[in-house]
């Protein structure tokens, strides 16, 4: 029995690498001698390092010897598992002698884990940007069919051939415009109570307060009344209407409207289309008439204005046409916000989470919407001069 | 395991080398399968292989990328979608989760497909509900809501409605899946005396062993995308295959890993090893 060079190992008070491991041959066989208590090293031998530095000597094997260990430490467990596969790279087998039973159960029950696979590669740029492209492509066919189907199903709508529900119409109607009075009712006073003091302010430094009435009047039917509806509306109704059906979407409800032969679109979509695209221009009228008179009533107290008066100038100064253009612009907003809360919620995924943020998504795209149609319709009527 | 019944009268539904992937993940690759006429065929496999996604391809919910699905002859990918909902008149289909329409009785809910599908007068789809609702049993709870019935009544309701139109087939989604004792037995009479009674054909779809094995006339065993064994009930639970037999014998651990790829045991648990 020799002594094999044995590498440099740190030196620790408690159990110095020296009391723990030795390195002998046996008939030309290395055998890696443990002993000692290895629950008092600061520091145990690492497995990586002894199979670094062992001097095989051209052998297939090697044995790991337990037989002078104090006790079943866990790290000896750990060493000798990993010398072995340390040493399985190099195509050289570890067996053990004598180690204490509790160690070789531990092995054992490490053994059979699989190496993890590969991670996959992330795929280069232009494939990723490419998918991307292709992903909006699938949104932008989605979107398409579901305008498409719209069309196509409005006559039949119109004429009660579909298989809308017409009791679910009933009680979406009443949802969407009954019960969306009181904040509709509440914003718009305030939203024209607030136009009308702005305005009276910087009116007054010239002299012209009587203005006021045109100011308000046709800053709310063109503008205010319809947008701030539509926003709640996309608020209450878009955000109720698309988790209720990404919670469908999760039950499989959708899926069974599909196996029975019934289109979730026709059955779910269309009725809230028709008492989103009735119910806005309703709401707005409604909304902007209060806006007005939340500005008169800001006339008559900072200026002074009787009623009388301020609905004169108002009969005055405003055309039936801007009253049209909110009204257009509402019935716009109502489809808008059908469709894109019907979209979301009928492709939302199959879990909880996905029903809050379908919700999330559709109360955003639609105020972005909102906006946007505004803008174009404000271009437009500016180009029309009316 | 060559088939030898293609294409014969016999089969209601043919799958040919059906190629199938979610995104990047493969969940078939090339799978045949035969639904024999007014059989029980049983499609067992873990959670996960595709068993639901199978059925969807069937009643063309999904389209395969490759390899054909024929419902009586027709090649569902070649439907259009009108046909499609005609087609699936001819279908019924057990979700897992039952999938009742939440807003609508029970009653209500079984005359559904009725009263979209044909002109019938009020009086007679009364007539056929309760019928329904009397061959699942729940007769008595047609004025209940969705959120009121348990698990497997929930799941008989949905029943009751899958043959509302009399289907010619059905399809069955874990039908056993989180069921108590009594309500399992139940279940197992139901599709065993509604495939025979009503001469229908069933699909069952389960990865429970003992009661699927009990009650179908023939199993295909699927796993990673493949049919690894299939035959009568008791050729299964003779399979010479051992990936079948760890499965049906429900053994934790054989060529299926009971472990999930990962680093050793031993390294995670004592961090003896210096990183
Ligand atoms: N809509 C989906 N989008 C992405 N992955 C899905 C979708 N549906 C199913 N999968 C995945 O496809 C695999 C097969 O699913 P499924 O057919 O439901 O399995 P099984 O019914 O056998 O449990 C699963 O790994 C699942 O995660
Ligand atoms: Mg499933």
């Amino acid at each position: 029995m020799s002594m094999l060079r044995a590498g440099a190992f740190d030196v620790s008070e408690r159990a110095t690498t020296s009391e723990l491991i030795a390195f002998e041959t046996e008939s030309g066989t290395p055998v890696v001698q443990l002993s000692g208590d290895w629950g008092r090293a600061i520091r145990p031998p690492s497995a990586a390092h002894v199979a670094d530095t062992l001097d095989v000597g051209g052998q297939s094997r090697v044995v790991v010897d337990g037989a002078a260990l104090d006790n079943a430490h866990p790290r000896v467990a750990a060493f000798v598992h990993a010398l072995g596969d340390a040493l399985t790279q190099d195509n050289v087998s570890l067996d053990t002698r004598d180690l204490p039973d509790d160690i070789s159960a531990l092995i054992a029950l490490a053994s059979p884990t699989p190496a993890a696979p590969e991670r996959p590669r992330r795929p280069g740029l232009l494939a990723r940007v490419g998918r991307r492209a292709g992903a909006q492509a699938s949104v932008a066919r989605n979107t398409a069919n579901l305008v498409g189907q719209a069309m196509a199903l409005t006559p039949a709508l119109v004429s009660g051939r579909a298989q809308t529900r017409w009791r679910d119409f009933v009680e979406l109607v009443r949802e969407t415009g009954a019960a969306s009075l009181p904040v509709v009712t509440v914003v718009n006073i305030l939203i024209g109570a607030v136009l009308g003091f702005i305005g009276a302010v910087q009116l007054q430094t010239f002299g012209a307060g009587m203005y006021l009435a045109d100011l308000v009047g046709i800053a709310s039917a063109r503008e205010m009344a319809a947008i701030m509806t539509a926003f709640i509306m996309a608020g209450r109704i878009g955000a109720t209407f698309a988790a209720h059906l990404a919670t469908m979407e999760s039950n499989e409800e959708i899926d069974a409207l599909r196996m029975i032969g019934v289109s979730p679109f026709e059955f779910l979509a269309l009725p809230r289309l028709a008492a989103l695209s009735l119910m806005m221009p309703l709401l707005f009228l409604y909304g902007a008439t209060l806006a007005i008179a939340g500005g008169m009533i800001v006339a008559h107290i900072v200026l002074g204005t009787p009623p009388v008066a301020f609905v004169e100038r108002l009969q005055d100064a405003m055309s039936l046409s801007e009253f049209v253009i909110g009204f257009v612009k509402s019935i716009a907003f109502g489809v808008l916000i059908a469709l894109t809360s019907c979209y979301i919620g009928l492709n939302a995924g199959r879990n909880a989470a996905e029903v809050g943020r379908a919700a999330t998504r559709t109360v955003v795209v639609c105020i972005i919407g909102i906006i946007s149609i505004d803008a174009v319709a404000a271009l437009c009527t500016n180009a029309l001069g009316i | 395991m060559a088939h030898d019944s293609d294409d014969t009268p016999d089969n209601l539904v043919t799958v040919r080398d059906l190629h199938y992937a979610i995104d990047t993940r493969v969940i078939y690759k090339g799978v045949d399968i035969d639904i024999a006429r007014g059989r029980i065929t049983a499609i067992m496999g873990p959670s996960g292989t595709g068993k639901t996604t199978l059925l969807r391809l069937i009643s063309g919910q999904w389209r395969a990328m490759s390899g054909s699905v024929d419902f009586d002859g027709q090649r569902i990918a070649k439907l259009s979608q009108r046909q499609l909902f005609t087609l699936r008149k001819r279908m019924g289909m057990l979700f897992q989760s039952g999938a009742l329409l939440t807003d609508l009785s029970v009653y209500n809910n079984v005359a559904f497909p009725l009263r979209e599908h044909t002109r019938l007068p009020e009086r007679l789809i009364r007539d056929i509900v309760l019928m329904k609702l009397e061959a699942v049993g729940l007769r008595g709870a047609r004025d209940l809501f969705p959120a009121q019935l348990s698990g497997g009544m929930a799941r008989r309701v949905a029943l009751a409605r899958a043959i509302a139109l009399d289907p010619e087939m059905i399809m069955y989604d874990e039908p056993f899946a989180g069921q108590d004792p009594i309500s399992m037995g139940v279940l197992l009479r139901l599709i065993r005396r509604l495939n025979d009674v009503l001469g229908l054909t069933s699909i069952v779809v389960s990865h429970d062993v003992k009661e699927t094995l009990g009650i179908a006339d023939y199993v295909y065993v699927i796993s990673d995308g493949e049919v690894i064994d299939h035959g009568t009930p008791d050729e299964i639970r003779n399979s010479s295959s051992d990936w079948v037999q760890q499965f049906i014998q429900a053994s934790a651990d054989g060529p299926v890993p009971f472990h999930y790829a990962g680093t050793s045991y031993a390294k995670d648990l004592l961090g003896a090893e210096p990183r």
